[in-house]
């Protein structure tokens, strides 16, 4: 009697998120799985269904090939930076004497931010003429055009999505750090171990569970990449920093083609899954390999 | 045990889905039951547009007391076309919206959503009323029918630094594509920081709609205002294109343009030339008020080929209009047709658009009548712009416009600006490219 009454209990109290993701995530998937196969618009009274064609198309076209790859740019760079930089930053925050909670506060604060209001800031910040350009200019005779350029292009993105998450990345991280024991450290210590071992061997190898995670949601922010590439390069030059987001965007929104876009989402969702879930294996056996887990 | 948490999950998901049907809009406007027909008018997302609207609204509503026109501004999230659009798919979209462009147009006509407007028994004494035969006559689309009544038609004009010109010895700015470049050499020789195109970033950018205000306004000045494509067919002038790449191709090689990202370059005075659009003086008198037409800039027609006249130069026309959606009730559409005859009618409403947005209203008498010749006076920058209007030749129709413009930059003209390309190869490259679309 009272498991049942905790079963009706549980489903209640389940029920806000199961309705929150049956009609915003399992509807829309749905939906999109059924659009991708035909060639509607949202708006045309009549529709054809098209079979596999739209997947067909999306497969050549150069604006899809390049969001494939621009994701796994996108990774190379900003993962090991944003790791690196929150991994620093909480390791300094950690080594505080007293303000931990204000000073974290304050590396969490550019995740809040607008990503439209960072981007613009930037522009101006990088424009031809800007105090840095013309300084660069008239000192250097350096004229870089920062955002027409592939690679500084794929850079300076990369860079603000590391300032946005780092603060973010490295709370997860001091935590990790603070669940740390020790008097492992203070064993080590009289073992005299260096900075550089007590690193790599004790706190790298406890902190896994926290970079893992950390890991984890950094390699998932490069399949979600839009409003800093839709600010500031508008997937350009040539592609280069045409993400997955930006190419559904441009298809759905401006072209008006809800059925190729769908098409284009659930090849993106496809890609997304299939990449998250090999690296969460490589990632589980590489901390089994050291014995970490 | 099994059925009874099933029938909870039931529950709890129909109850759920009840409150989110609950929080849905309902209706989209039509007949009232004490007799009220509601116009629902999306205008564009310009404080001096909605005002313009909203004071016709009031009016109209002293004239006409069964009909309430509800003015709001299209919201642009992510974009006024995919407002639109969404509107449209969830059944809420309004009876009428203005700032469309012909291209999109081609789009919303082409999914069956506005109304033929040649179709409605008013459109024949709007077009009389408002002189505006002349105007229209090549917003007719590929289908014979007229979907968008143009309100306003922008011939793009290109500003030019008279100031900087007079440091490198030009009174006047260059008319054709020699002087130009002659003026480039000059210009580097004296500035090599500044730049003759300083458009900035958007050149190199292969978002369709910029095409408009870069490649369109030369390819329609060198081509005598060909038409680019037609119904389903390209039938641009080869010529007169591969002349346009070409041209941007040399000031490229001579250092003359800025296609990087750049704060306000004409403004302040890194670029000698760009294309400027009436909406930009009020921004100027707040910005940017030591620019003073005729003192520091000037307005002319986009430059041509050497063996062109310039003095009749074509130029793209940034012209927008409005429609009225199929999916509306008939009464709001009907009610429609008699608010717009209504405010067509009367020459002041144009006038007093004129005054109000700067944007040249789409009429065929606009340098005769006296309320526009008094707004010129007051604001000689806009006189070009009502002087050029026949000049203008508006966007393709084409269902495909994004696309096809979107290849523009992606084959030819953001390559030619990169100096990834020749203009001969970017051409054929482009237009195999858009022959394939359109097939």
């Amino acid at each position: 009697m009272i498991n049942k009454q905790n079963n009706k209990l549980g489903w209640l109290f389940a029920s806000p998120y199961i309705i929150f993701g049956l009609v915003f995530f399992l509807g829309p998937l749905l939906w999109s799985l059924y659009l991708s196969f035909t060639n509607w618009d949202l708006i045309a009274p009549t529709y054809d269904f098209v079979g596999m064609d739209n997947f067909k198309k999306a497969m050549h076209a150069p604006g899809v090939q390049a969001s494939f790859w621009v994701t796994y740019k996108f990774m190379m760079l900003f993962v090991p930076l944003v790791i690196v930089m929150s991994l620093g930053v909480a390791l300094v925050i950690q080594g505080l004497p007293k303000f931990k909670s204000v000073y974290l506060i304050g590396f969490f604060l550019p995740y809040l931010s607008s990503g439209v209001v960072a981007s613009l800031i930037v522009q101006g910040f990088l424009s031809y003429n800007s105090p840095v350009n013309e300084f660069l200019r008239k000192t250097f005779g350096l004229n870089i055009d920062w955002l027409g350029t592939p690679l500084s292009a794929l850079f300076i993105v990369g860079l603000i999505l590391a300032w946005k998450f780092t603060g973010y990345y490295a709370l997860i991280l001091t935590s990790g750090l603070e669940s740390i024991d020790k008097e492992v450290y203070e064993a080590a210590a009289i073992d005299g171990v260096t900075q550089g071992q007590r690193f790599w061997k004790i706190t790298l190898p406890l902190l896994y569970p926290a970079l893992y995670t950390t890991l984890i949601l950094a390699f998932g922010v490069t399949f979600g990449i839009f409003t800093e590439v839709y600010q500031l390069t508008g997937g350009g030059p040539n592609f280069a920093t045409n993400t997955w987001q930006m190419e559904i965007f441009n298809q759905a929104f401006t072209n008006l083609q809800a059925g190729y876009a769908s098409a284009i989402a659930i090849m993106a969702s496809i890609v997304t899954f299939i990449s998250i879930f090999v690296i969460r294996k490589l990632l589980e056996s590489w901390g089994k390999r050291n014995g970490w887990v | 045990m099994k059925k009874s948490r099933y029938s909870l999950l039931v529950a709890v998901t129909l109850l759920g889905g009840t409150m989110l049907t609950a929080c849905g809009s309902g209706g989209n406007g039509g007949q009232s039951a004490n007799g009220v027909t509601t116009i629902e008018f999306w205008a564009a997302p310009n404080p001096s547009q909605q005002a313009f609207w909203q004071e016709m609204a009031k009016e109209y509503a002293t004239v006409n007391p069964d009909v309430k026109v509800n003015v709001s501004a299209i919201k642009e999230s992510p974009s006024s076309e995919a407002s639109i659009q969404a509107a449209i798919a969830g059944g809420n979209a309004p009876t009428i919206a203005e700032n469309i462009n012909r291209g999109f147009a081609a789009q919303l006509s082409n999914s069956k959503a506005l109304v033929a407007l040649d179709d409605l028994p008013q459109f024949k004494e709007i077009v009389e009323s408002r002189n505006m035969t002349e105007t229209i006559a090549p917003w007719e689309f590929a289908d014979g029918h007229q979907y968008v009544l143009p309100i306003y038609s922008n011939p793009m004009l290109i500003g030019w630094r008279t100031d900087i010109l007079k440091e490198i010895g030009y009174n006047e700015p260059p008319k054709t594509y020699s002087e130009v470049l002659d003026a480039t050499k000059k210009l580097k020789a004296k500035y090599p920081d500044k730049y003759m195109w300083g458009k900035g970033a958007d050149l190199a950018d292969p978002t369709a709609w910029k095409r408009w205000f870069d490649f369109f306004l030369l390819y329609n000045a060198a081509s005598d205002g060909n038409k680019f494509i037609e119904g389903q067919k390209f039938v641009a002038d080869d010529k007169a294109g591969v002349e346009t790449l070409t041209f941007v191709d040399d000031l490229r090689k001579a250092n003359g343009i800025l296609s990087q990202n750049a704060t306000d370059p004409f403004e302040n005075g890194v670029g000698v030339f760009t294309d400027i659009g009436p909406w930009t003086f009020d921004l100027w008198k707040t910005k940017y008020p030591e620019l003073k037409y005729g003192e520091n800039y000037t307005l002319t027609l986009p430059p041509v080929p050497d063996d062109m006249d310039p003095a009749n130069a074509k130029t793209y026309a940034d012209a927008k209009g409005l429609v009225i959606f199929n999916s509306a009730p008939e009464a709001s559409k009907e009610a429609a047709a008699e608010f717009l005859k209504w405010v067509y009618s009367d020459e002041n409403h144009d006038v007093a658009w004129f005054k109000q947005t700067n944007l040249p209203p789409a009429r065929d008498d606009l340098n005769e009548l006296e309320g526009f010749k008094q707004i010129l006076a007051e604001k000689p920058e806009l006189a070009p712009y009502a002087a050029a209007v026949s000049k203008g030749v508006p966007a393709m129709d084409n269902p495909k416009f994004n696309e096809l413009q979107t290849l523009i930059g992606q084959e030819a003209f953001t390559k030619v600006i990169r100096g990834q390309i020749d203009p001969q190869t970017g051409w054929n490259n482009m237009k195999k490219a858009i022959e394939g679309e359109l097939q």
